[in-house]
């Protein structure tokens, strides 16, 4: 015996290695961000990945620029996915993705190298942790963010 | 430059162990002693005779359908045991009072409604079974 309690509703479906490969896309313009430092190529890379962000986060990770290589380039030698999954996720964790490359790109222009680190930092471990692992960083912290800014009744 | 690549190496590193201690975790079986019963009308859903998997969802959860899928096969497989999902992004007031840090987070309750297992994280078959083993079947129901 089963019971229906939550709402599901009809979602895009996205391909999760498609996603993943964003990722790493990611992963890698974030890391050359920690090596460049809190320099003017620093931030000018942040903003550039933030660009990239832009789509994913506002219509969501199907509609990036890394999703339209994959689909050109990567799927048509891989197949199709055994599963697919909702774009909420992955877009929830875009804009995420986007708010801290702003604020390293912030930081940057300001000139604190600290605050330029640590959120680029951020980016490299999400990223890091999505691309190698599947795992989705903004995904289990939404439940702690929504408890936090959210006021008890 | 070299010392700034190995800050990243132990950064990558760092997030690694990370990950392999969280996803260790992930659907562990805890049996739990909570005082009071979750009634229908808090679940806002009929309780199983025997047990309820009561998951806590949010739509930005990647693994909660998943999760859920598992859940009705295993509560389909025995008898007096029902499935409930709820939005914990919706329902704060029952996350925060019941402790629900992540999603998926599956209670499992007896057959008085009393919490009495949870799993935090998406848990496999085995561990979904393992966490009905914390609620019998109550004494009117066996023969």
């Amino acid at each position: 015996m089963t019971t229906d309690a939550a709402p599901v509703s009809q979602d895009i479906q996205i391909d999760p290695r498609g996603y993943r490969f964003g990722a790493s896309v990611t992963l890698v313009i974030s890391i050359v961000a920690l090596v460049l430092g809190a320099t003017t190529a620093g931030w000018v890379t942040m903003a550039i990945l933030a660009l990239l962000f832009l789509p994913g986060a506002t219509v969501g990770p199907q509609a990036t620029l890394q999703a339209r290589i994959f689909k050109r380039f990567i799927r048509p030698r891989i197949g199709a996915p055994a599963a697919t999954e909702s774009f909420r996720p992955p877009r929830f964790a875009q804009q995420m993705g986007l708010g801290f490359s702003l604020l390293a790109v912030l930081f940057g222009v300001l000139g604190s190298a600290p605050g330029f680190f640590i959120f680029t930092g951020f980016v490299v471990i999400a990223s890091f942790l999505n691309s190698v692992f599947g795992f989705c960083l903004g995904c289990e912290i939404y439940l702690l963010a929504k408890r936090a800014t959210t006021r008890a009744a | 430059m070299i010392l700034r690549l190995i800050a990243i190496a132990v950064l990558l590193g760092a997030s690694a162990l990370f990950y392999y201690w969280w996803q260790g975790r992930q659907g562990t079986v805890r049996r739990v002693e909570r005082p009071g019963a979750l009634t229908p009308a808090v679940l806002g859903s009929p309780r199983g005779g025997r047990a309820t998997f009561v998951q806590f969802s949010t739509p930005m959860c990647a693994k909660c359908p998943g999760t859920a899928v598992l859940l009705k096969r295993v509560a389909a497989e025995q008898p007096h045991v029902t499935h409930v999902e709820i939005d914990a992004a919706e329902r704060l007031d029952l996350a925060r009072e019941l402790n629900i840090m992540r999603t998926p987070t599956t209670l499992i309750l007896n057959s008085d409604g009393i919490v009495v297992a949870r799993m935090d994280g998406a848990p496999t078959e085995a561990q979904a079974r393992e966490a009905l083993e914390a609620a019998p079947l109550p004494p009117e129901y066996a023969i």
